[in-house]
């Protein structure tokens, strides 16, 4: 018999080195600092095993270190999934999770609650961030009209949404000249608010719409199709369309909320996994969700080792690698297109 | 046999699709002409499910809606060509609704193979999709097509972005598809071409089945040049064979045998 020359398409190894790339990242992340704490002993630590760290440097690990690797772990899974999923859903490689509005109006609210929220500031801003993300992507249907009739149609109903925040958002900053500062910080995008309360809620929701995305993610490849097509492979586009964007903006909005814009992961990583693994961002969505965590870890490793003491903003590290790699993207493309 | 019974479908104000009446016998070839805007699209798309409609579309005294297990394949003119994907995983695609999306039994990867090879596609199995030259386009687009083991193979203008050379490969493809027992409703510019392969013309004008029938008459018939406003003209060929053209091209020419 002819030997089978069709590789099959998917291989857990892909998913398995993403896996390790993810742990050594984290490992990487609790371990260095202005403090650096050894490897084997963060691991008996973790692991409840004698002869590990005790004291500050206990404190360090399990208090702030470790919840701010988890809740970066947690943002870059959501942004990179949420990004491969847009992509897919708007078939377009360069659509980001930002697309729909989503961070102008969290920016919005983080405003609104830092502008009027006096000493309850931190308690009240991811639940601003979170509700203005999602009533922006909300406005962006309503303003689009159809749902999905055309998807040119709603990015441009995204930018018209997302303007009108940003343009508020600002009014409202040049009101109160006070929460400059505050508002600025947070748009750059910051881990620094980690502890495991964070974690723990924004953890829940995220978890959940990624678990939502990974479990359809393999339908999802029929959505790069015409609807035609994917009616005659026995799939309803609209709907796979109406979950897709739902759970990507429940994570995208979780994301926001609790870390500020983070820009580029959701670009940059899908782009990463798909030249690397040569296969279709649906079926490395699991791999796309630990490269996002493993990245957005080293990056605030990055943030917060490269001018120690002082910490740079996370979003200015992924922006200052990722708009590189965004114009690259957009070069390749190009090429290709000739 | 698939049996449309008084379908139709409407757009927000308009008729697209009236009173729609067809039996198509399994394992014919028909072929859906008529100008832009007549409907044929439209009633590809109906059949797959994608609008809703009053009538019926039967297939074996089934509803074809509620027919989960019918394999109605469908050959796009403008296919949407994701990123990252190999001719490969494309052609799987076809295998997803009998296997389940993600999964690649062997027997799929087998067939893919096969099919692959039916369509001189073997060989650029690994390479991406995007790079794919428009006559190969089409048959990766048919290949996936055949792994779905379709009963019924909807192509719509499957030659219109093809040279004459790649049109013939094509439709002599499709021919040998609808021997092994597949019915085929395609919809074609080309009626001359249509004319050739399907045993069947179905002319559509504004949403209403003009005239129905086999090719030949079909093509002779006044209603043929009615739905094109008398803009074409019908010849025959000295081995029999008609030939449609602009009605301005046969000014001088006999009416008849060219």
């Amino acid at each position: 018999m002819k030997k089978n020359q069709i590789d099959h398409v998917w291989r857990w190894q892909i998913t398995a080195s993403a896996a390790v790339a993810l742990l050594i990242a984290c490992l990487l992340g609790v371990g260095f600092g202005p403090v650096n704490l050894g490897f084997g002993s963060i691991i008996r630590t973790l692991l409840g095993m004698p002869d590990g760290l005790e004291n500050e440097d206990r404190t360090l690990l399990l208090e702030l270190r470790l919840p701010r690797v988890v809740l970066g772990a947690l943002v870059g899974a959501a942004l990179a999934t949420s990004g491969a999923v847009y992509q897919s859903v708007f078939r377009n490689p360069l659509a980001d999770p930002y697309l729909l509005g989503v961070a102008s109006g969290a920016g919005l609210g983080a405003t609104i609650a830092i502008t009027n929220g006096g000493g309850d500031l931190h308690a009240l801003l991811p639940i601003f961030a979170f509700l203005g993300g999602v009533l922006a992507v909300a406005a962006t249907f309503l303003v689009a009209g159809r749902l999905f009739a055309d998807p040119s149609t709603l990015l441009l109903a995204g930018i018209a949404v997302g303007s009108f925040a940003t343009a508020f958002q600002t009014y409202l900053q040049q009101r109160n000249s006070a929460a400059l500062r505050p508002v600025y910080s947070w748009i750059l995008g910051e881990l620094t608010v980690a502890n495991w309360d964070v974690v723990k809620w924004a953890g829940f929701y995220i978890l959940i719409a990624l678990a939502v995305l990974i479990r359809i993610s393999k339908v999802l490849d029929a959505l790069m199709l015409s609807d035609e097509e994917a009616y005659s492979l026995g799939v309803s586009p609209q709907k796979i369309r109406m979950i897709a964007v739902a759970a990507a903006t429940l994570a995208t909005a979780t994301a926001v909320s609790a870390s500020g814009l983070i820009g580029f992961v959701g670009i940059v990583v899908p782009h990463l996994v798909r030249g690397l693994t040569k296969r279709a961002t649906n079926r490395s969505l699991l791999s796309i969700a630990f490269v996002g965590a493993a990245f957005l870890v080293i990056a605030d490793l990055g943030a917060r080792t490269l001018l120690s003491p002082a910490e740079l903003p996370i979003g200015v590290i992924t922006a200052f690698v990722g708009a590189p790699f965004f114009l690259f993207v957009l070069r390749a493309r190009n090429r290709g297109n000739q | 046999m698939i049996n449309i019974e008084n379908l139709s479908v409407r757009f927000d104000n308009s008729q697209v699709l009236q009173s729609i009446n067809l039996d198509i016998p399994e394992g014919t070839w028909s072929c859906l002409v008529g100008p832009n805007g007549a409907g044929k699209t439209t009633l590809l798309r109906t059949m797959l499910g994608m609008q809703p409609y009053s009538g019926s579309i039967k297939y074996n005294d089934r509803e074809i809606a509620k027919n989960k297990s019918l394999n109605i394949a469908f050959v796009p003119q403008r296919p949407s060509i994701p990123a990252a994907m190999s001719v490969a995983e494309y052609v799987m695609l076809g295998r997803a609704k009998l296997d389940g999306w993600g999964k690649e039994s062997a027997h799929s990867r087998n067939i893919v193979h096969e099919m692959l090879e039916a369509t001189q596609l073997l060989g650029m199995q690994s390479q991406l999709v995007t790079t794919l030259s428009g006559g190969e386009m089409q048959r990766v687009l048919i290949a996936r097509a055949l792994v779905q083991e379709p009963e019924v193979m909807l192509l719509d203008e499957p030659t219109s972005a093809l040279d004459l050379h790649h049109q013939i490969s094509v439709l002599n493809k499709v021919e040998e598809i609808k021997a092994t027992g597949v019915t085929i409703i395609s919809t074609m510019h080309d009626i001359t071409l249509g004319a050739m392969y399907a045993e069947r013309i179905i002319i559509m004008q504004s949403g209403r089945v003009l005239l129905d029938g086999e090719s030949h008459s079909v093509i002779h018939s006044p209603e043929l040049r009615s739905a094109f406003d008398d803009r074409v003209s019908v010849h025959t060929l000295e081995n029999g064979r008609p030939v449609i053209i602009a009605a301005k091209l046969a000014t001088g020419l006999d009416q008849g045998v060219i």
